[in-house]
């Protein structure tokens, strides 16, 4: 393989999780809510489906167990922040700090294990015999096509093709008015932090069935909070969501042909690449150009709960 | 006629409920870890006892305590110092670990006596934690970028940076992943633990007392309860929040220095107990108070010092990052709910 189609393929691979977990989190934060519990929540995926397959060796499954407990953390989440209202960033900080714990403490049976089934590349007839990219992308698997395909796509047809999308966009621009309208509020919030979490939980997944694909304790690696920052740089959109998730697979993607190939740079400062890359693409572009402030700008009502009585 | 009883909601909680609040998620929390433990066929009662008996039975266990309790003060500290002007830092962690590479620097390569060293690693180590966090400081002040993310993405970088210089650079031969001793130490006075202590309460209370009774406390305080009344009563709020920033990452730049300086005494990865985080529970704990930072900071030592006793339990520092993520929950619910009152309608 050559070193262009080495590097797009892992490109899209590495980037496949960041670009599903923002995702997620462009869901919760377009209906209000900022949910920085991404972090524990993959975490708790990246277990929950290697501990999955080690006793039922179907990828499927474990994706779809993943899915499972990330909905019910992101339930336990928007319970707290939803329904009773409790501050979002505290809960956020909670919730990761549960998902690290109870992943690492349940984890250690399955420390450096690898993975017992992951998901295998399929090759797309014709389209991968196309040079470079073709082999790089449509010889992966089915979730990268999912990711970068499917979700972004659909996701950006509800959001801003249909009548249900204006609702939950004016639920996180301006709940008051929403709720005069009729749009259930309360629910409509409700939902869609609990597919967010769900989501994450299945990057999560991602990582360990598809990507690494072993459990190590510390496997996620802030990756969740790369994510969270990614969807304020893409302007709370899904196909921007998905492109920077892939920008940053390229981060990644070099740092690792830079570890293959023996480049004189340590290990260490390749890996604090993704972390210093998504500093300077969330501080840049604000600083740049004032324009940046108002087109990326986030929905008017985020991280504010919503009380019917006092307007 | 029958009055009728409703819900209302106020704009503040009384601190009275919200101490109460915060007293019952910590006991629903531990009750909690307790059952889990249960279930899994530990007795929690026996562990309950022999967690007190090794923590406060013997001097040895004091002692644990009051060395745990130095970093999380400051680093307490260091997240409520920031909350008082809004702002979250996330990247305590990240900045103890920037302090002790400072301080390192300095005990490990100056050929000076360790009475001036001393001295010099504190002032590195604090200027360490500063401009670990002058980039994050700089892009809010001056292009409002969220600081709790950007705070936080430098902790891994830091972490990074010490893994990297210990197990390379800077590592003594005869160890693995560590460098050697540091040439200059902070006295102990009690058994193990050292003149840390007295420090991080010193600084707490100094600072507590600056916010209360100065000024620029005053104005600070004032920007970070609403920012637009103090711009436009004339306050610099952009240079009062660069300060405050600056002070935080400071702050926990002093954490790293006292942890390497008084506890540790050579630099290594993982010397931070995820002290940085663990900070923001305490501040949280605190309700930002500078001085109540000095009593959460005791209970957080006290969990965590539970967690380490209980290893040889198969327990780990992470079930006690989990209880603490749930004790953290469960004030963020009771803060909300502690808002509440029932109120009666004259009919």
């Amino acid at each position: 393989m050559d070193l262009l189609t080495g590097l797009f393929t892992t490109a899209f691979l590495a980037g496949g999780v960041l670009a599903l977990a923002a995702l997620g989190e462009v869901l919760a934060e377009r209906v209000g809510v900022v949910n920085l519990g991404v972090e524990g929540l993959m975490a708790l995926g990246a277990l929950t489906a290697i501990a999955t397959v080690a006793s039922f060796p179907s990828p499927t499954v474990g994706f779809l167990a993943a899915l499972a407990v990330g909905a019910l953390f992101g339930m336990l989440f928007a319970f707290a922040t939803v329904i009773l209202r409790a501050n979002q960033v505290l809960c956020g900080l909670a919730l990761t700090l549960m998902g690290n714990g109870i992943a690492s403490t349940i984890g250690r049976a399955y420390s450096g294990m690898p993975a017992r089934a992951v998901f295998e590349g399929i090759e797309v007839p014709l389209l991968s015999h196309i040079p470079i990219f073709g082999k790089a992308f449509f010889s992966q698997n089915i979730l990268v096509y999912l990711i970068y395909i499917i979700l972004p796509v659909a996701l950006s047809i509800i959001m801003f093709r249909t009548r249900h999308g204006l609702n939950l966009r004016a639920v996180g621009e301006n709940p008051a008015a929403a709720d005069a309208a009729g749009i259930p509020v309360g629910l409509i919030r409700f939902a869609y932090v609990t597919a967010g979490s769900a989501l994450a939980a299945g990057a999560g997944a991602y990582l360990t069935l598809a990507f690494v694909p072993s459990w190590s304790d510390g496997v996620v690696a802030g990756r969740g909070w790369i994510a969270v920052a990614l969807v304020i740089f893409a302007g709370y959109r899904p196909i921007p969501a998905v492109l920077s998730g892939l920008l940053f697979g390229f981060i990644t993607a070099i740092g690792f042909v830079g570890q293959a190939r023996g480049w004189p740079v340590a290990p260490a400062f390749l890996s604090m690449l993704p972390y210093l890359g998504t500093m300077a693409f969330i501080i840049v572009p604000v600083l740049a150009w004032q324009r940046m402030r108002r087109i990326m700008a986030a929905p008017a009502a985020i991280g504010m709960p919503y009380y019917r009585d006092v307007r | 006629m029958a009055a009728s009883w409703r819900l209302q909601r106020l704009p503040s909680a009384s601190p009275g409920i919200a101490f109460a609040a915060r007293a019952a998620a910590i006991v629903l929390a531990l009750t909690f870890a307790g059952i889990v433990l249960a279930l899994t066929g530990a007795n929690p009662l026996e562990l309950g006892y022999e967690v007190i008996d090794a923590s406060f039975g013997s001097s040895f266990g004091l002692e644990d305590l009051g060395v745990l309790v130095i970093p999380l003060i400051l680093t307490g500290l260091s997240v409520a110092v920031a909350q008082q002007i809004g702002a979250w830092n996330i990247g305590a962690e990240g900045q103890f670990y920037a302090g002790a590479f400072c301080a390192a620097a300095v005990g490990l390569f100056l050929p000076w006596p360790p009475a001036v060293i001393l001295p010099l690693m504190f002032v590195a180590g604090i200027f360490g934690g500063a401009a670990w966090i002058l980039i994050p400081t700089l892009a809010r002040a001056y292009g409002n970028v969220n600081e709790l993310i950007t705070t936080l993405l430098l902790n891994f970088v830091a972490i990074l940076l010490v893994f990297y210089v210990s197990t390379n650079a800077w590592r003594d031969r005869q160890a693995n992943s560590a460098t050697r001793r540091l040439s200059a130490e902070i006295p102990e006075f009690w058994g193990s633990i050292h003149w840390g202590l007295p420090i991080a309460i010193i600084v707490a209370l100094a600072i507590a007392a600056l916010l209360a009774f100065s000024r620029w406390g005053y104005e600070v305080r004032l920007v970070g309860s609403n920012p637009s009344a103090a711009k436009y009563a004339g306050m610099p709020v952009r240079r009062h929040l660069i300060t405050v920033m600056l002070l935080s990452g400071a702050i926990a730049g002093l954490a790293g220095t006292l942890e390497i300086a008084g506890t540790v005494h050579r630099l290594q990865g993982g010397i931070s107990n995820n002290y940085g985080y663990l900070g923001i529970m305490v501040a949280v704990l605190a309700r930002s108070s500078a001085v109540g930072v000095i009593f959460s900071a005791a209970l957080m030592a006290f969990i965590l010092n539970s967690g380490i006793i209980l290893q040889t339990q198969g327990l780990t520092t992470s079930a006690v990052l989990a209880i603490t993520g749930l004790i953290l929950f469960l004030t963020a619910i009771g803060d909300e709910l502690a808002h509440y009152r029932l109120a009666r309608d004259k009919a």
